[in-house]
Formats: C-alpha cells, sequence, structure tokens
C-alpha cells in the first residue's frame, strides 16, 4: 500500500534520516516507536509531502508520489492526525468536518451528498455533538483528539499516519481512540502510528517499526521487540544486569 | 440632499473594492498591502481603452484582462514569498505601479490624471449614479457574502490558521489563493469603473498610501473578515471623512489632519483587534 526505499533527509548539516526503508500492507497497523528526535514526526512530513526527501521516494499504490504536493497527496488518500492537534481553533467543530469533507476530491463529495449531515454523525461517533456551534478552541486536548481522528476516519482516507495519538489523553479517551483505530482496521484501512505508549502498541498493532537516530533499528512483531535487548537499551539506557 | 447621494456614492463605489480586501486580508490573513496598486492597473486599464476606442465594452474588456493577470501575479507572489517578504513586495509593487502611472506622461498625463472619463449613458444624474453603484455593491456584498460562508471561506481560514493542518486535508492552497485574489480583482475592476465615472477625473492621488491606509481601516475596525463588519464599518468611517469636509480649515491642513486621524483610528482598532488579526496559539 505505503512504501518508503531508501528515505534520506538532510537539511542544512543536519542529517534527520538515514536510509529509511519500509512497507506497509493493506489493512496493517504499524507502530513506529523510537526515542524523541529519532525521527518519527520527520518521517510522517516525508509521507504527507511536507518535506521532500535529500534521497529516496515514497510509493502509493504502487504510484511514485515522491514529487506530488501534499494537498495532492491528501486528495489521493492519505489521511494525518498531528501530533500537536490539527484542530482549528477558530471554527466551530461542525465547520472542522465539514472543511475536511470540502476538500475531498469532487467525485467523492458528490456520491456521499449532503456533507453537513455526514458532519453531525462524526461528532455524534464521539460524542461532540451537543459541542457543534461551539468553537474547537475550547476543547480539551483528548476532545481535539478525538474530533481529529473522527474527522480523518470520515473523510474516507485509504492511509493514516497517527502521530502520538494518545499523548496528554486520560485513560478512558484513549481506550476510545484505541477502540477508533481498530474500527479503522475492520474497514481495511492501513495505519502507520507513533506511539510511545507500549501497551497501547501491542494491543492495537500488527507489526512494530523502531527508529533510532532517523534509522530503521529493528521491526517485528510487537511481543518480539518488547522482549529485544535493543529496544530496552533505546528506551531505558543500557541495562547494567546484562 | 447632495451630500448624502454624493456619501452614497462614495461609499457604494468602494463597497467591492474594500470587500475583496477584506476577503484577502481580513478573511484569509494574507499580508496584501498593494490592493490599490491592481486598482491602479483596473482603472488605467479600464479608461486607456475605453476612450481610446471610445468602446466601454471593449474598456471592460481590457479591464478584465490586465486585472486577472495582475491580481494573477500578486497570488503567485504570495505562494513563492512567506508572509512578512509578501507584505513588503506587495507594498512595492503598488508603489511601482503608482510610479509608472505618475511618470508615463505620455499615456497618462502623469500627475494631471486623465480628464473627460465618459459615463454610462444611463448615468446622467447623480441620484441615478447613486442607485446603480448601491445596486451593484449590494449584488457583489451578498455574492461575497455567500462566498465567505460557504466551503471557500473555510478553505481559507483554515489555510490561514494552519496551512500543513489545512494542506493534509487536501486544501489545495494555490488554487484558493488564486481564486481570492482574482474575486479581489474583480471587485476592483467594478469599483473603478464606477469611480473615476462619477468625477468624470482619474486621478492618481485617489491611489496612493492614505487610500490603502483607509482600507486597512475599514477592514480592522469591522472585525477582520466579516461581510457585515466591513460593510458598517465603511459607512461609519466615510461619513466621517466626507464629513470633515465642511470643517472650516485650508486644505492643507485638513489633509494631512485626516491623515492623522485615521492613522489613531487604525491605531486604536489594530490594539482592540489584535487577538483577531494575529491569533496566538494556544499551546497548553
Ligand atoms: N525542519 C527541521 N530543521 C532542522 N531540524 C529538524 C527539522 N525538523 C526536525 N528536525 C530535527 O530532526 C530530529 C527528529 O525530529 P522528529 O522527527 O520531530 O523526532 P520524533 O518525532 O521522533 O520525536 C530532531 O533532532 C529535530 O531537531
Ligand atoms: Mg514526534
Amino acid at each position: 500500500m505505503l512504501s518508503l526505499s531508501h528515505i534520506s533527509l538532510t537539511i542544512g548539516e543536519h542529517r534527520i534520516l538515514s536510509d529509511v526503508s519500509c512497507s506497509v500492507d493493506k489493512g496493517e497497523i504499524v507502530g513506529l516507536i523510537g526515542p524523541n528526535g529519532s525521527g518519527k514526526t520527520t518521517l510522517f512530513n516525508v509521507i504527507s509531502g511536507f518535506l521532500a526527501p535529500t534521497h529516496g521516494t515514497v510509493h502509493l499504490r504502487g504510484l511514485d508520489i515522491t514529487c506530488s504536493s501534499s494537498s495532492r497527496r491528501a486528495q489521493m488518500g492519505i489521511g494525518r492526525v498531528f501530533q500537536n492537534f490539527g484542530i482549528f481553533r477558530e471554527m466551530t467543530l461542525e465547520e472542522n468536518v465539514l472543511v475536511a469533507l470540502e476538500a475531498l476530491p469532487k467525485a467523492d463529495r458528490t456520491q456521499r451528498g449532503n456533507l453537513r449531515k455526514i458532519a453531525g454523525e462524526t461528532l455524534e461517533m464521539v460524542g461532540l455533538q451537543s459541542h457543534a456551534k461551539q468553537k474547537a478552541g475550547s476543547l480539551s486536548g483528548g476532545q481535539m483528539r478525538l474530533l481529529e481522528i473522527a474527522r480523518t476516519l470520515m473523510s474516507g482516507k485509504e492511509v493514516f499516519l497517527l502521530d502520538e495519538p494518545t499523548a496528554g489523553v486520560s485513560p478512558k479517551l484513549t481506550q476510545q481512540v484505541a477502540d477508533l483505530i481498530l474500527q479503522l482496521k475492520k474497514q481495511g484501512k492501513t495505519i502507520l502510528v507513533v506511539e510511545h505508549d507500549l501497551p497501547f502498541i501491542s494491543h492495537v498493532c500488527d507489526r512494530v517499526i523502531v527508529m533510532d537516530v532517523g534509522r530503521v533499528a529493528l521491526t517485528g512483531k510487537p511481543d518480539e521487540v518488547k522482549k529485544s535487548k535493543e529496544l530496552r537499551e533505546l528506551y531505558f539506557g543500557a541495562d547494567p544486569t546484562t | 440632499m447632495n451630500f448624502f447621494l454624493h456619501i452614497i456614492v462614495m461609499i457604494a463605489t468602494t463597497v467591492p473594492n474594500v470587500l475583496g480586501f477584506n476577503l484577502l486580508f481580513g478573511r484569509g490573513k494574507i499580508f496584501h498591502f498593494g490592493p490599490l496598486g491592481v486598482s491602479i492597473v483596473a482603472a488605467y486599464g479600464i479608461f486607456l481603452v475605453t476612450i481610446a476606442t471610445d468602446s466601454f465594452t471593449l474598456g471592460i474588456a481590457a479591464g478584465l484582462l490586465v486585472v486577472s493577470l495582475a491580481s494573477a501575479f500578486f497570488a503567485w507572489l504570495s505562494l513563492r514569498l512567506d508572509a512578512d517578504g509578501f507584505g513588503v513586495m506587495s507594498i512595492a509593487v503598488h508603489l511601482g505601479l503608482l510610479a509608472v502611472v505618475l511618470n508615463w506622461s505620455s499615456l497618462t498625463r502623469g500627475a494631471l490624471g486623465i480628464p473627460r472619463i465618459p459615463r454610462f449613458v444611463f448615468l446622467d444624474s447623480t441620484l441615478d449614479f447613486a442607485l446603480f453603484s448601491t445596486v451593484v455593491a449590494a449584488v457583489w456584498s451578498y455574492i461575497l457574502w455567500k462566498i465567505d460562508k460557504g466551503p471557500f471561506g473555510r478553505k481559507l481560514i483554515a489555510l490561514s490558521e494552519h496551512e500543513w493542518h489545512a494542506k493534509s486535508l487536501g486544501i489545495d492552497r494555490p488554487q484558493v489563493h488564486l481564486i481570492a485574489f482574482l474575486l479581489a480583482g474583480i471587485g476592483a475592476l467594478l469599483s473603478n469603473v464606477l469611480y473615476p465615472q462619477y468625477l468624470y477625473l482619474l486621478h492618481p492621488s485617489d491611489y496612493g498610501f492614505p487610500g490603502f491606509v483607509f482600507f486597512v481601516t475599514v477592514v480592522v475596525a469591522g472585525g477582520p473578515g466579516s461581510v457585515r463588519g466591513c460593510l458598517l464599518s465603511l459607512i461609519l468611517l466615510s461619513f466621517l471623512r466626507e464629513g470633515l469636509r465642511f470643517i472650516p480649515m485650508a486644505p492643507d491642513i485638513l489633509g494631512p489632519l485626516r491623515l492623522i486621524l485615521f492613522g489613531l483610528i487604525l491605531y486604536i482598532a489594530v490594539y482592540c483587534r489584535r487577538d483577531l488579526l494575529f491569533p496566538k496559539q494556544r499551546t497548553v
């Protein structure tokens, strides 16, 4: 579905990504983990077209999209949930969903009919319908997160890039976020999720990619990766007992 | 009575232009400081061709062509440069265009302006003019109000609030900017096909920096982005501006005084509306 080959990125003197290759199959949920500053968000920026890689290519459904604009990629089906909330605070909740639906390719929009109704259903799905006419800036972090995921979900994207979807979210809402992700999986969507919460990762992911200083350090099933020595060292520092 | 009709004409002929500027600067937060540059292009384009060919149709067609080109050029600049860079560049383009019309005397008669501007045949009296320009202003206001409340307005807000977030939804920034600048350009065309007709004169001093300060004041005081607020503040500020003429004072004192007064109003308006103009991101 989505494949990256030999992606490198240098900004100024700074080498941020070096030779990252990986691919995600349709319907797969892949966790992307690694210490802060290891390049996870940067990799998402390369996939969604905000940063052009110095070397390497990005393919979506076999098409080379390395040179496509970010809005073009979104229209081709890549949805993104931002680490710092991709919500428009000056707009109402309803408008926040509407603006996403209205940005879909024309054929999609006409096929869906009444967008305002879909926006209402989206808010209902995450229990925010009573706030529909309220400015989104007044929501809590967790609510913004739910709204953002629900919006991306309802806009019918095929590939989802979720950047720390549970950061700053209460345990109850974290459960709700996990449910939304599993619901997406049932619909056969492809998901790449950055997350620090390891139990969350083993709960939802089929496979895990561990990144360290801009490289892929390790990849495997969640349980194997969790047991591996490298991961312990990356996250908790070298273990003196081994 | 005559004073009222005069003010109505002044307001109505400014409405399309100011609403276009409001769409770009108020709604889109695009730091476009050269709206009067586009107006210069519109006015001289229309009337030079109209006078040369003796045909309003050809004049307006030519105006539409040059305004589209100028708007597309500004849109391109706004995409190429970052926000501040575009702000400075748009001032430069405006001043450059002003310098051209002031100095290309063989074509534009320079600072003297172009006299004997023809009028549409059906616009005999000031009353006719007031009625016609009010209808134009009302129709254009309604169209822009609809656009502002619709999908296009939301796309503009989204881009103004966070470019990456908007793009990641599939919003095409170049397309949105081009359409917004073209809409503003059509507004400039409508205003400038009417205003010089009213005076029978096309004068470059109407397209200088004081005119731009007036535009900014109207948009900021009206509540950036709001079509209704913008219309209201245009009406109030126009009454203020034209009313000052009745103060018995020498013109060479009144002119600068007026500029100072509007500068002061702008200062207060920006201070009161700074959160709307430069929204702060909530960090927690
Ligand atoms: N635009 C940029 N210019 C310079 N350095 C950057 C830029 N974006 C990210 N970086 C650097 O790249 C590294 C990886 O950042 P990031 O991808 O945000 O890490 P992560 O999401 O894994 O915590 C960091 O050291 C960061 O400082
Ligand atoms: Mg990150």
